[in-house]
C-alpha cells in the first residue's frame, strides 16, 4: 500500500510549510471556538460564559496545537531545527569559547587533512593501470655485493622471460637515478626551440605490462627493444599538449630526439605516468639483441612484471627462486649467489617515503586526540557553568536524552565549523606541501584534494564531536536538582578536565620528545663534514649533444668549455666529475685490486670520472701522492683512490703504486695504477658511511653528461649567468640543466630530514599550545569558581603567596600525572622512529630532559596567570558577591 | 450527563468521522464534532479538539480531502469531504468493526449466562 508513503509525504510538505500550517491551523480552531461559542449563545447562555463553556468543550487549544504540531510534520526534524537555533543562539551569546573551540578544531582538522591528502598520494591512492596490485618488481640480492636491491642484468632479465609461468610477461627499463628520477635527458629539435626532455628507455612489452591502451597511436612491440627498430617514441599526455601544442597530426610525426630521427607512434592518455611524473617520453632500449642473450653483469635494468592471474607472490617469489639457482649454477662466473627479491611495484614506489608518512600521520592523530580533549575540556568547562540553565529545563520538563542531543547538536555545530574552516585550510595545503616537500614525497605522488580526502575530513567532522560532546552532555545533563551547588564547580567536572588535561600533557609529550629527537637528529647531520667545502661553489650538469659530440670529441669538448670556465674573471678553479657526491647518481663496476683475495674485488667499485682540478674546486684534501694533471692523457692507466679504499685495502700502507682493473681477476683488461689518495667526500648522503671509491681520468674515460662545479668570488647567481653565457659561446646546443649552488645540492640531500623535523617541530608546537591552553582554561576556571573561598581564606589570614602556590599546585597536578604517563609512551613510540633517527638514539636522556624542561616551562606558565589573579581577589568583594 | 459518558479509542474515532462524511457530506471540524456528539446522544465523551487529531491522521492517509470554504454564519472554514479511497477504507473498517462487534456482544452473552 501507498499509504505509508503518503503519510511521509505528507508530513514533509508541512515541514516546509510549517509556518502556514500554524497559521491555518490557528484560523481552523477559532472558527471552531466562535461556532461552539454561536451555538452556546443560541442554547441561552451569555456570551461570556458561551466562550467559557466552548473553550472547555474543546479543550486545551495549546496542547492541541502541539500535538497537532507533532503530528504534522517529522517531529525529530523539527527538534533537530530548534536544536541547532538554540545551539547557534548559544554560541552567540559565548563567542569567545565559540572561536577558540572552532579553532583548535579547525587547526586540528585541517593538520589531519593535509596529512592525509599526503598518504593519500604516497601510500593510498592505486596506480593508474590496470589491476595495478598485480605488478610487482624484480631486483637482484647479492650478498657477496652487498646487494639487497639492485638493478638487474638484461641476460637475467632474458632468462627470466622465457622459463618463468609465473608472469604474463617482464619488461625492463633504465634511466632513472637513485631517488627514481629521470637522468636520461634527450634534446628534442622540430618542435620550435631545442628543448631538454627527460625520459626513460624501456623495453617494447613494457606498456604491455602495465595494461594501458594508449590515447592516440600506438605503444612498442617487443622487436622495438632492439637496435635498428628503435627510431620511435611514445609521449605522455603533458608532453603532446605543452611541447607540441596538442599537434592533432601527431601519430606519425618526425621529430630530431637527441639528433637522431624519431617517429611518434603514440600518445598516453591523461594521468598515466611510468614510473614518475618526472617522465616526459619513452623510447625503446636499442640494445644489440646479443645484448640480451648473453650480457649478465653489469647490471642496469629496472624492471616490472605483472603476475598472471591467480598467481600468488608467495608462489612467483619461489618460481623466481629455483629460475635464480638454476642460473646460478650455469653461469658461476657473474651469477654465484644472485638471488631475487620480488615486491609489489607501489610498495617498492613508496618504500623510501613510507616511514615519513607513516611518522607523519602518527604525530598528526595525536594531535587531532590533543584537540578533541582540549575541546572536551573546553564544553566541560562551559557545561558546568551551564549547569543552572540545564537544571532549569529539566525542571521544566525536558527529558534528559533531549538535553543529551541538545548539547550533541552544540558540538555538531561547533563541529562543522570548525571542520568547514579546517577543510580550507587543508584546500590550501596541496601546494605548500608540494613546495615544502619537494624532493621529499616520491615522484608519483602529487598530493591533491579529492573525494576520499573531503570524506576523511568529514568523518573526522563527524567523530569529533561524538569524542568531545558525548562525555561533557552526560555530566552535565546528570545535573537533577536546582541548588546551590551548581553555582560552584563540580568537583566531577573539574576532575574530568583535570583527567583531559592530563591527557594533552601526555600525548603533548609524546609529539614534543619525538620533536626534539629529530630536531637533534637533523642538526647532526647538519654537522657531518660532506668531505667537500660547498661554500662559494655553484654546480651545473651540461650534456653534449650526439652524435657530434661521440668520442674523442666528447672528452675534448669538455676539456674546452672548462677551460673557458676557467677565463671568466672571479673564478678560482673549475673541475668536472661524471656523478656529484649526494645527487643520487652512482656508478659501480666491478673491480679487481692487484694481489688482495677475492672477497675485496667482488664487491662493487665506485667509481668516476674527473677532470684534474675537481679536488681541488671541491675542497677534497689530497692524501698521498698527486692528483691528476694536464699530462695525464687517454693511454694514460692512472686512478685516484679515496681514503676509505686505500684504509680498507692496504691497511695503513700507502695505496699509491698498487694496481686495480675494472674487471674481473682473469679478464685481460689493463691494470690502472695508483697515483694518489684523496679525503672522503660524502655519496649517497651525509647520513650513510663512505664507501671505497675509485677515479678515473676524464681524459681516459670519459662521460657525457659531465657535472662541472665552479668555485668563485662571485654571486652565485653572478657565477651561473657568467657560465651559461661561457657555455652558449661554445655551443649554443650544449644543454645546461640541474643549476645549483652546491651549499643547496647538501642542504637538499638532507631536505626530507628538514621537512620531518619542521612538520614535527609545527605539531609539537601547537600541541604545547594546546596543553598549555588546556592548563590555563580549568585553572582559570576554578580561580574564579573559587574566588569566595579564596577570599575567606585570605580574610582568615591566608597568605598571599600560599594562595599562589596552592594555584599552581593544583594546576601542576595534572601536568605531574601526564608527563609521567607521556614520558611511558614516548619510550615505547620513539623506538619505532628509531630507523630514522641519525646519530641520535631514541632513549637520549638529553632530547628526554630538554622536553620535558620546555614542557614543564609551559605549563607553569599556564599556571601563573590564574596563579595571580587568584593572589589579587579583594576579600570584601568575593564575600560581597551572594 | 458525566458517568455515562464513554471514553473512545482512536480508531474508533476516525471511523466516525469517515461514515460522518460520507453520510453528511462535506463538514468542517465543527460540524463533525457537533454531529459525532448528536448521533451518540452526547454518551461519547469528547473534547471537540481532539477531532483535529483525527482529521490529520486521515488527511495524511488521502482518505478525505480539505478545503477553505465559508461557514454558515460567514466564517472561513475548513470544510473535509470523504475522498473514494476513504469510501474504500470505511467499507473495509466497518466490516470489521461489525466483525468484531459481533464476536464482543456474542462473547458477553455467553458471560452473563
Amino acid at each position: 500500500m501507498l499509504t505509508p508513503l503518503f503519510v511521509l509525504l505528507a508530513r514533509l510538505r508541512a515541514l516546509v510549510a510549517r509556518q502556514r500550517c500554524d497559521a491555518e491551523f490557528d484560523d481552523e480552531i477559532a472558527t471552531h471556538l466562535a461556532l461552539l461559542t454561536d451555538d452556546y449563545v443560541r442554547r441561552g447562555m451569555t456570551r461570556d460564559e458561551a466562550r467559557r463553556a466552548a473553550r472547555l468543550a474543546f479543550g486545551g487549544a495549546a496542547q492541541i496545537k502541539e500535538q497537532h504540531r507533532e503530528h504534522r510534520g517529522l517531529p525529530f526534524v523539527d527538534a533537530t531545527v530548534q536544536d541547532l537555533r538554540y545551539a547557534v543562539r548559544s554560541l552567540r551569546r559565548n563567542p569567545a569559547f565559540a572561536a577558540v573551540t572552532i579553532l583548535t578544531l579547525a587547526i586540528g582538522i585541517a593538520a589531519a587533512t593535509a596529512m592525509f591528502t599526503v598518504a593519500r598520494a604516497v601510500l593510498l591512492r592505486p596506480l593508474p593501470y590496470p589491476e595495478p596490485d598485480r605488478l610487482v618488481e624484480i631486483s637482484e640480492v647479492n650478498p657477496l655485493k652487498d646487494w639487497t636491491h639492485t638493478v638487474v642484468a638484461p641476460a637475467n632479465l632474458a632468462d627470466w622471460r622465457a622459463r618463468n609461468t609465473v608472469f604474463t610477461d617482464i619488461a625492463g627499463y633504465i634511466g632513472l637515478d637513485d631517488r627514481g628520477a629521470s637522468q636520461y635527458r634527450a634534446f628534442l629539435s622540430g618542435a620550435g626551440d631545442t628543448q631538454a626532455l627527460s625520459g626513460i628507455a624501456v623495453m617494447g612489452n613494457l606498456f604491455d605490462v602495465l595494461g594501458t591502451r594508449p590515447l592516440a597511436g600506438r605503444t612498442f612491440s617487443f622487436d622495438e627493444t632492439f637496435e635498428g627498430h628503435d627510431g620511435v617514441v611514445v609521449l605522455t599526455y603533458g608532453t603532446w599538449q605543452t611541447i607540441f601544442g596538442a599537434d592533432p597530426a601527431i601519430i606519425g610525426r618526425t621529430v630530431a630526439l637527441n639528433g637522431r630521427s624519431t617517429t611518434v607512434v603514440g600518445v598516453m592518455p591523461p594521468g598515466f605516468f611510468f614510473p614518475n611524473k618526472s617522465v616526459q617520453f619513452w623510447v625503446p632500449v636499442g640494445v644489440k639483441p646479443d645484448v640480451f642473450a648473453s650480457m649478465r653483469q653489469p647490471h642496469w635494468m629496472h624492471t616490472v612484471a605483472r603476475l598472471r592471474p591467480g598467481v600468488s607472490l608467495a608462489h612467483a617469489r619461489e618460481e623466481m627462486t629455483a629460475i635464480a639457482a638454476d642460473l646460478e649454477r650455469s653461469y658461476p662466473d657473474t651469477n654465484t649467489k644472485m638471488g631475487v627479491r620480488l615486491e609489489p611495484l607501489h610498495a617498492i614506489m613508496a618504500a623510501d617515503a613510507r616511514p615519513t608518512v607513516l611518522m607523519l600521520g602518527g604525530s598528526v592523530a595525536l594531535l587531532f586526540l590533543i584537540v578533541c580533549a582540549n575541546v572536551a575540556s573546553l564544553q566541560l568547562g562551559r557545561g558546568v557553568g551551564r549547569a543552572r540553565e540545564i537544571a532549569v529545563r529539566r525542571a521544566l520538563g525536558a527529558g534528559r536524552a533531549r538535553l543529551v542531543r541538545q548539547l550533541l547538536t552544540e558540538g555538531l555545530v561547533l563541529s562543522v565549523a570548525g571542520t568547514a574552516i579546517g577543510v580550507l585550510l587543508a584546500l590550501a595545503a596541496p601546494p605548500v606541501l608540494a613546495r615544502a616537500a619537494a624532493g621529499v614525497l616520491p615522484l608519483y605522488a602529487t598530493p591533491a584534494v579529492d573525494s576520499a580526502v573531503l570524506t576523511f575530513a568529514a568523518v573526522l567532522g563527524l567523530v569529533a564531536p561524538v569524542v568531545f560532546g558525548l562525555m561533557p552532555a552526560l555530566t552535565s545533563s546528570r545535573v537533577e536538582r536546582l541548588s546551590m551547588r551548581t553555582e560552584t564547580a563540580s568537583p566531577q567536572a573539574t576532575r574530568a578536565r583535570e583527567t583531559l588535561v592530563a591527557c594533552e600533557v601526555g600525548l603533548a609529550v609524546v609529539l614534543v620528545v619525538g620533536s626534539v629527537l629529530l630536531a637533534r637528529s637533523l642538526y647532526r647531520l647538519q654537522q657531518v663534514d660532506p668531505g667537500f667545502k660547498p661554500e662559494h661553489v655553484v654546480s651545473f650538469t651540461l650534456s653534449l649533444p650526439h652524435p657530434r659530440y661521440d668520442d674523442p670529441a666528447q672528452a675534448r669538448g669538455f676539456i674546452e668549455i672548462e677551460r673557458r670556465l676557467k677565463e671568466i674573471p672571479g673564478v678560482q678553479t673549475v673541475g668536472g666529475a661524471s656523478a656529484l657526491a649526494l645527487r643520487g647518481t652512482t656508478y659501480t663496476s666491478t673491480a679487481t685490486i692487484e694481489g688482495r683475495p677475492p672477497a675485496d674485488y667482488q664487491q662493487e667499485l665506485r667509481h668516476k670520472s674527473v677532470t684534474p682540478d675537481y679536488f681541488r674546486t671541491m675542497g677534497i684534501p689530497l692524501l698521498a701522492g698527486r692528483f691528476f694533471d694536464a699530462h695525464d692523457g687517454p693511454t694514460d692507466l692512472v686512478i685516484i683512490v679515496n681514503e676509505t679504499l686505500a684504509r680498507t685495502y692496504f691497511h695503513g700502507g700507502s695505496a699509491v703504486g698498487h694496481r686495480l682493473k675494472f674487471a674481473n681477476p682473469d679478464d685481460t683488461d689493463p691494470w690502472n695504477t695508483i697515483v694518489g689518495v684523496v679525503a672522503d667526500e660524502k655519496q649517497d648522503g651525509l647520513d650513510k658511511d663512505t664507501r671505497p671509491e675509485a677515479y678515473s681520468s676524464l681524459a681516459a674515460s670519459s662521460q657525457n653528461p659531465l657535472t662541472f662545479v665552479l668555485r668563485s668570488n662571485l654571486s652565485d647567481d653572478a657565477a651561473v649567468a657568467a657560465a651559461r653565457q661561457t657555455v652558449r659561446g661554445f655551443d649554443p646546443q650544449v644543454a645546461i640543466t640541474d643549476v645549483a649552488p652546491l651549499s643547496d645540492v647538501v642542504a637538499a640531500s638532507i631536505g626530507s630530514e628538514r621537512f620531518r623535523a619542521a612538520l614535527i617541530g609545527a605539531f609539537a608546537g601547537v600541541a604545547m599550545f594546546l596543553a598549555a591552553l588546556g592548563i590555563y582554561g580549568v585553572l582559570a576556571y576554578v580561580v574564579s569558581q573559587r574566588a569566595r573561598e579564596l577570599g575567606i581564606r585570605l580574610a582568615l589570614g591566608a597568605r598571599r603567596q600560599e594562595l599562589f602556590a596552592m594555584v599552581v599546585r593544583q594546576g601542576m597536578r595534572p601536568v605531574a600525572a601526564g608527563t609521567a604517563a607521556g614520558l611511558a609512551a614516548a619510550l615505547a613510540l620513539t623506538r619505532l622512529v628509531g630507523s630514522i633517527l641519525f646519530g641520535v638514539r631514541p632513549g637520549d636522556p638529553a632530547s628526554y630532559a630538554v622536553s620535558l624542561t620546555a614542557l614543564v616551562a609551559i605549563a607553569l606558565a599556564a599556571c601563573v596567570l590564574p596563579a595571580i589573579r587568584a593572589t589579587r581577589v579583594d576579600p570584601l568583594v568575593a564575600l560581597h558577591e551572594d | 450527563m458525566g458517568d455515562s459518558k464513554s471514553e473512545i479509542l482512536q480508531g474508533t474515532l476516525d471511523l466516525m468521522v469517515l461514515q460522518t462524511l460520507e453520510a453528511m457530506g462535506p463538514l468542517h471540524g465543527y460540524g463533525i464534532a457537533r454531529r459525532i456528539e448528536q448521533i451518540s446522544d452526547d454518551v461519547l465523551s469528547l473534547n471537540q479538539g481532539t477531532i483535529y487529531a483525527s482529521l490529520l491522521r486521515l488527511q495524511q492517509r488521502r482518505w478525505i480531502a480539505a478545503s477553505w470554504g465559508t461557514s454558515e454564519n460567514n466564517r472561513r472554514a475548513k470544510f473535509y469531504s470523504i475522498t473514494r479511497a476513504g469510501r474504500r477504507q470505511l467499507a473495509t473498517e466497518a466490516e470489521n468493526w461489525q466483525r468484531i462487534a459481533g464476536v464482543i456482544g456474542r462473547m458477553l452473552r455467553l458471560a452473563e449466562r
